[in-house]
């Protein structure tokens, strides 16, 4: 493109320092900046890992894709447009009619204006948070050291929310606990009854916070507040134990056959 | 050449050769005029893909291919339910944004202790003075309480059938978040007429919060604004209901619903 009769527009003749009308500047790579070659491989640390790792990942894919028996067919199901679509916006209009008529029948109401200077007889909150509540009311169980002179360790506000924290926590490991390819509760009798007692354990302390509408002792219904979940989860075990022969029969001879479990 | 204004594509000319019906030729204008400055037709693309999608067959569920259980129908409300929570939140949202019209986050005007406050009173206004004031605070409370009605069960239903498992982890840990963003909102809700109830509950929570170790006082003072319930306490709460938990929890919905559809639903078992 260029050649000694170019003239340089500063009337220069050393084509080393030519700035104009030369050849396309590209700037040759360095041993320090990595060419696209070495950037798609991701030659060193993580990503290296990474793309290797993904590599993998994606053969596994392919392998398994391959494996498959499973067949594509054109048509497996139900259009979007109208049936789903038609579907949805019924249960949505029946919902949302529910809402509207109970909202109708039973208007919210407002108590008494807020009085810092009266505490109530009865403090409540809406009916979703009374097993929060009744976590509060666990005072009389906070255990009293011998150690300390029989003088709890910890004040009962703050068991309180420890227990808020053991219930959240225990709900987040539960992925995490039971693992396995089993679905249905009497595949797994021990998780459903661990569930069971959950939910009745959320009743009875949904209870034990509106203690003062029970004409039961206080004791009592802290013992009934904790023993009557794992009744509820012993029995639930014991019916899914006997349930479990005949339905797993069933699962075995329906299922099972079609897709073995892991 | 020249400076003249290029002009190829004489769309206006090509309209009147057309024999349009009026409707066609008050669309195909509308089409052209916003073309021209949006360049829709960049977006046809998305556009048709969107159309695709909209008629796409929803795939069987396999136990609709496989034929397992035809006497199971009965269980597939409960497959519902996290729909159920997302509609009664939509409801609310609307009856809330309507509700913010009237009300007023102030404890103003109370002479005396016990006395009504500003809040208080745009509570009782909404449900005495405006048209249907008190169907429309009904149902936002009425689709409050459905919503987490629903949102529980949905968890356990969830449990249940052991939808948390492998590969949906990350999900259940977000609904987790949820439930507890769920109950935060009704809470904050709770607060905001300022009526004992409300007042009390909050007083509970600021126990709680002060009951916990090291971040105790910082998490009173972010949450309630103080140690002792005010004014503060009522603008804290109504910001947290009306602001910062709605773009949250939607942001935290399309999540969990945005990870469902790229996993795929646990199918019944």
């Amino acid at each position: 493109m260029t050649d000694d009769t170019t003239p340089m527009t500063d009337g220069g003749t050393d084509e080393e320092a030519r700035t104009d009308g030369g050849p396309p500047a590209t700037v040759p790579p360095d041993d320090e900046t990595p060419t696209w070659t070495e950037r798609k491989e991701h030659s060193s640390g993580l990503a290296q890992l990474t793309y290797q790792y993904f590599e993998r990942s994606r053969r596994e894919d392919e392998d398994l894709r391959a494996e498959s028996t499973y067949v594509e067919r054109d048509v497996l199901g139900f259009p979007t447009w109208p049936h789903e679509t038609i579907r949805n916006l019924a249960i949505t209009s029946f919902f949302v009619g529910i809402i509207v008529l109970i909202a109708a029948l039973m208007p919210a109401h407002y108590g008494e204006p807020a009085n810092p200077g009266s505490t109530p007889g009865i403090i409540l909150p809406d009916w979703y948070l009374y097993w929060s509540f009744g976590l509060l009311k666990l005072n009389p169980i906070n255990p009293s050291l011998e150690v300390l002179g029989g003088n709890i360790a910890i004040s009962n506000e703050f068991l309180g929310i420890t227990a808020h924290g053991i219930v959240f926590g225990a709900i987040t490991l539960v992925p995490f606990l039971n693992k396995g390819g089993a679905r249905r509760p009497v595949e797994q009798p021990f998780w459903a009854a661990v569930g069971v007692t959950g939910v009745v354990l959320s009743i009875t302390l949904a209870a034990l916070a509106i203690q003062n509408f029970f004409p039961i002792s206080l004791d009592l219904l802290l013992t009934l507040t904790f023993m009557l979940p794992l009744v509820g989860g012993i029995i639930t075990y014991a019916v899914l134990k006997t349930m479990r022969e005949g339905y797993m029969y069933d699962l075995n001879r329906r299922y099972y056959m079609l897709r073995p479990p892991k | 050449m020249s400076l003249k204004k290029q002009d190829d594509m004489d769309h206006n000319a090509w309209l009147k050769n057309q024999d349009l019906t009026a409707i066609e030729t008050a669309f195909l204008t509308t089409l052209i005029w916003l073309d021209k400055r949006l360049r829709i037709v960049d977006y046809l693309e998305l556009l048709e893909t969107m159309y695709y999608r909209a008629n796409l067959q929803m795939p069987k569920s396999h136990t609709e291919q496989y034929d397992l259980d035809n006497k199971f129908w009965y269980w597939y409300p409960l497959y519902s339910l996290g729909s159920l929570s997302i509609i009664a939140y939509l409801v609310a949202a609307v009856s809330g944004a309507l509700l913010g019209f009237y009300y007023s986050p102030s404890t103003a005007g109370a002479v005396a202790q016990g006395d009504p406050t500003a809040a208080y009173d745009s509570v009782v206004m909404i449900m005495t003075d405006v048209q249907f004031g008190y169907m429309l605070r009904s149902i936002h409370s009425w689709s409050a309480q459905f919503m987490v009605a629903a949102v529980f069960l949905h968890m356990l239903r969830v449990y249940f059938t052991g939808s948390y498992k492998e590969p949906r982890e990350v999900n259940w840990i977000l609904g987790v978040v949820l439930i507890s963003l769920t109950l935060l909102f009704g809470f904050s809700g709770y607060v905001l007429p300022w009526k004992q109830l409300s007042f009390w509950a909050a007083q509970i929570g600021v126990e709680m919060a002060l009951a916990t170790p090291i971040v105790g006082e910082w998490a009173a003072q972010l949450l309630f604004g103080g140690f002792t319930l005010g004014q503060a306490t009522l603008v804290r709460m109504y910001i947290l209901h009306v602001f910062v938990l709605p773009f949250v929890v939607t942001g935290l919905i399309a999540l969990h619903v945005g990870i469902v559809w790229v996993q795929g639903i646990a199918e019944p078992h």
